[in-house]
């Protein structure tokens, strides 16, 4: 395999500091600290605390909610020497459109269009709409890692020859659900966050878009500033809030991007810090540094003293300001930080440092212990780096699916026997199943996950977890917001912010099996499942035990407003589906396979762009498709169903799905298992073909996803 | 106090979701925090609020809350001394 690199072909970023590339260089230069109290919002009960406000002008129409209009503002900065869509859109994103349904909430709105936008990954949806790109798009929501660990995925995928070109980055705009969730942890420094001070006290909440334009080739590309030469990933597995006090994770993450890079330590010019100003996070952080580097590391700084913290944003945000240093040849103070804490075993730059930057680390790190680092290089940066080995098959050792039919075995019976197992999962089976004291925080959505874990992993170690959901933990969430209302934004509850985090389930179960590799959670509407599968066979390394999860939870107040395929007359559906996969170089049946993910913009386009996938993947004649139809979207799907059929001849048995698990945002995690099941006994039974038993044999079943995104998994 | 006491212990309980304990069986000076209830962080900030909520007592540091959360006896003693007027 030729050796392709990753380039930053364009950069994008609007923050507290600034918006372009030019300003944010001389504010970070000149050491701007625009913190001020909170005014974006009004803080009815508590004295505004120091945010970091986006100030500068960007077009945010009404109807969009904030974080949208900052991602746009980057993305079109990023884009602007591009000739095309790219290939794909990965972001990381935390708050969606949280900043509208919480206003929404709070005036009690019951109208569910008041809540379109709301869904975390409905950002890079919308991105990848106005942009035009037919491709993939992937949202990581893994709290304040989510932006590196975007860049990171779209680099294996551009590595992996799966795309040529990739938007990557993060967004997230101030709100109340973070501006009190933290608050309400006591993280929030109301001096506003002095990284690695004496006397620091926590961080300042913030909001910003970072993005970049990524080119795969083997020269750098015009205009290419920088190249993203490696990228690690791992957990703490320690706590859902705390990292581990000896930076064990930081370090693995750190050493995963250099060795990516193929870089000894002592070739980093400068080490851009996530450095929150928590007491906590800077100790690990700087012990770890000095644990990779030595007692006397490069240049290393955090810039959140003067950006504050943007959460998801912050590693898009980052990786756009290491780029910058490596283009100007500077890296920027520890703005914030008046005498450093001398409890660290080193200390950071208080003054600009003017000198060629040619390798920088950057390191994101987020609540549930999720760790990213990348390693940002400048565009003639040459080494020898570790090898991408190629995509991973993701075999399938165990499986197991809940439903509104109850556990594991009676889901699949009724499953099999052609019957329905739509409904809300019962409660009464997660509480039989779990230890109490393991679950006693948890509220349904944690719950159902670590039951889930628990079907499927008997004796095995886990390295890492790709986990899918499509509205993350509904219950905590609007636990938390009602909470918050009720008491007039005076109070508000730390374990239901904690826990109300999409990636906390996936955080809480890689605590319970010391799963300290890659912990990816990805949201994306009906098709969070099959982004999940395409994070781990991008990720995943051979021999990497892997737990591949999709969960959705239906709640009684929050479900009819955010999921349009809701139907009130047939109540709520919810639950999901885990498989224990080994990463491996070779196919062993069951396993996934991931075809294709294209938007359904233009559907006779997306569907050709399918037809070509599978006939490159060789399939012929699947022994059957899947097909998912989300209520919401009927009619649209239907009419992409009908060009799907008619790439098959003779057409293949269908079967809808949906009809069987429910209108969920997981439901395709459910007909994965089922789909497992299938090949696994080598038939469909009569009862689901809609005819005749019919033998599968050696022939694939495909998982169709259909409606405003078009999405196919083979299981071999 | 002895009823401001075995109050809180029976909120501590429903405020953590202790499960298996019998908030009459606790002794006042058993430590909430680093005893047998395995309570962590998160679940100190959550006390916090509760006492706020349900007593109008602020907590306002982490010193301060752990001068306070060390036993059930100190902090009811710490909330009665507080409770406004």
């Amino acid at each position: 395999m030729s050796e392709r690199k990753v380039f930053i072909a364009g950069a994008g970023i609007i923050s507290p500091v600034g918006k372009g590339l030019a300003e944010t260089a001389a504010s970070l230069r000149a050491g701007s600290r625009p913190f001020a109290p909170l005014r974006l919002f009004p803080s009815p009960s508590l004295n505004p605390l120091p945010t970091g406000e986006v100030v500068a002008h960007f077009e945010s129409p009404d109807f969009l909610p904030r974080t949208f209009s900052l991602a746009a503002e980057a993305a079109e900065q990023a884009l602007a020497a591009f000739d095309g869509p790219p290939d794909a859109v990965l972001l990381g994103i935390t708050t969606g459109g949280i900043a509208s349904t919480e206003v929404a909430l709070k005036n009690n709105i019951e109208d569910p269009a008041a809540y379109r936008y709301h869904g975390a990954g409905e950002v890079a949806e919308f991105l990848a709409c106005k942009l035009g790109c037919p491709g993939p798009v992937l949202t990581v929501s893994t709290a304040c890692s989510s932006g590196a660990a975007a860049i990171k995925i779209a680099a294996d995928m551009i590595r992996l020859g799966m795309i040529d070109s990739a938007l990557a980055g993060g967004a997230d705009c101030l709100c109340r659900l973070t501006y009190y969730g933290f608050n309400s942890l006591q993280l929030i420094d109301p001096k506003g966050a002095r990284p690695l001070d004496a006397s620091r006290a926590g961080m300042t909440v913030a909001e910003a878009a970072g993005m970049v334009l990524l080119i795969g080739s083997e020269n750098p590309p015009p205009g290419a500033i920088a190249q993203i030469a490696g990228g690690g990933l791992s957990c703490d597995a320690y706590h859902a809030t705390a990292p581990h006090p000896e930076g064990e994770g930081a370090l693995g993450a750190m050493r995963g991007a250099l060795a990516e890079a193929g870089v000894e330590p002592g070739r980093v010019d400068y080490i851009n810090l996530h450095g929150t100003g928590t007491i906590d996070n800077d100790s690990a952080e700087v012990k770890a540094v000095v644990k990779l580097f030595g007692e006397v590391p490069p240049a290393f700084s955090s810039i959140k003293g003067m950006t504050g913290h943007s959460l998801a944003a912050a590693g898009g945000v980052e990786a756009v300001v290491s780029a910058i240093c490596i283009a100007e040849n500077f890296a920027p103070a520890n703005i914030g930080c008046e005498v450093p804490d001398p409890e660290l075993p080193a200390a950071p730059i208080l003054q600009t440092k003017e000198a060629p930057i040619n390798l920088v680390l950057s390191n994101s790190f987020g609540f549930g212990g999720n760790n990213a680092s990348l390693a940002i290089a400048a565009p003639d940066f040459t080494s020898v780096g570790e090898q991408t080995t190629g995509r991973s098959c993701l075999n399938i050792k165990r499986s197991a699916l809940i439903g509104g039919a109850g556990g594991p075995e009676a889901c699949l019976a009724r499953l099999l026997a052609g019957g329905s197992i739509a409904g809300e999962t019962p409660m009464a089976e997660l509480e039989k199943a779990l230890d109490p004291k393991l679950i006693r925080r948890l509220k349904k959505t944690p719950r159902m996950t670590l039951l889930l874990a628990q079907s499927v992993v008997e004796s095995e170690s886990v390295d890492s977890i790709y986990y899918g959901t499509g509205w993350g933990p509904l219950g905590e969430t609007y636990s938390f917001i009602d909470r918050l209302f009720r008491t007039d934004e005076k109070l508000s509850s730390p374990t239901d912010f904690v826990g109300s985090v999409h990636n906390s389930p996936a955080g809480q179960t890689a605590m319970r099996y010391h799963a300290t590799g890659a912990n990816i959670t990805t949201t994306g509407g009906d098709y969070s499942f099959e982004q999940a599968i395409l994070s781990a066979t991008v990720l995943g390394r051979s021999g990497e035990q892997m737990l591949l999860i999709g969960v959705d939870e239906h709640h009684p107040k929050l479900s009819p407003l955010f999921d349009g395929s809701f139907d009130p007359e047939a109540g709520g559906s919810d639950g999901g589906a885990a498989m224990l996969v080994e990463a491996s170089a070779t196919r062993r049946s069951p396993g996934f396979n991931f075809i294709f993910s294209g938007s359904a913009l233009d559907p006779a386009l997306a569907i050709e762009r399918l037809a070509a996938a599978i006939k490159k993947e060789n399939i012929e004649t699947p022994a059957a498709l899947l097909v998912g139809i989300p209520r919401a979207v009927d009619q649209m799907a239907r009419r992409q169903l009908e060009m799907l059929c008619e790439l098959f001849d003779p057409a293949p048995p269908l079967i809808e799905y949906r009809k069987l698990t429910g209108e969920h945002a997981s439901a395709a995690a459910q007909a994965a298992a089922l789909a497992i099941e299938l090949k696994k006994n080598k038939i469909i039974p009569a009862e689901l073909s809609g005819g005749e038993e019919i033998a599968i044999d050696n022939a694939p079943l495909l998982i169709i996803g259909l409606g405003t995104r078009i999405t196919a998994i083979e299981v071999y | 106090m002895s009823q401001l006491l075995q109050e809180i212990k029976e909120k501590v309980v429903e405020t953590l979701e202790l499960p298996d304990v019998d908030a009459s069986q606790i002794g006042d000076d058993d430590p909430i925090v680093g005893g047998s209830l395995s309570i962590d962080s998160i679940d100190v900030l959550e006390l916090v609020i509760m006492i706020e909520e349900d007593y109008e007592v602020k907590i306002l540091s982490k010193e301060q809350g752990e001068e306070v959360f060390r036993s059930f006896r100190s902090l009811a003693e710490f909330v009665e001394a507080n409770l406004p007027k």
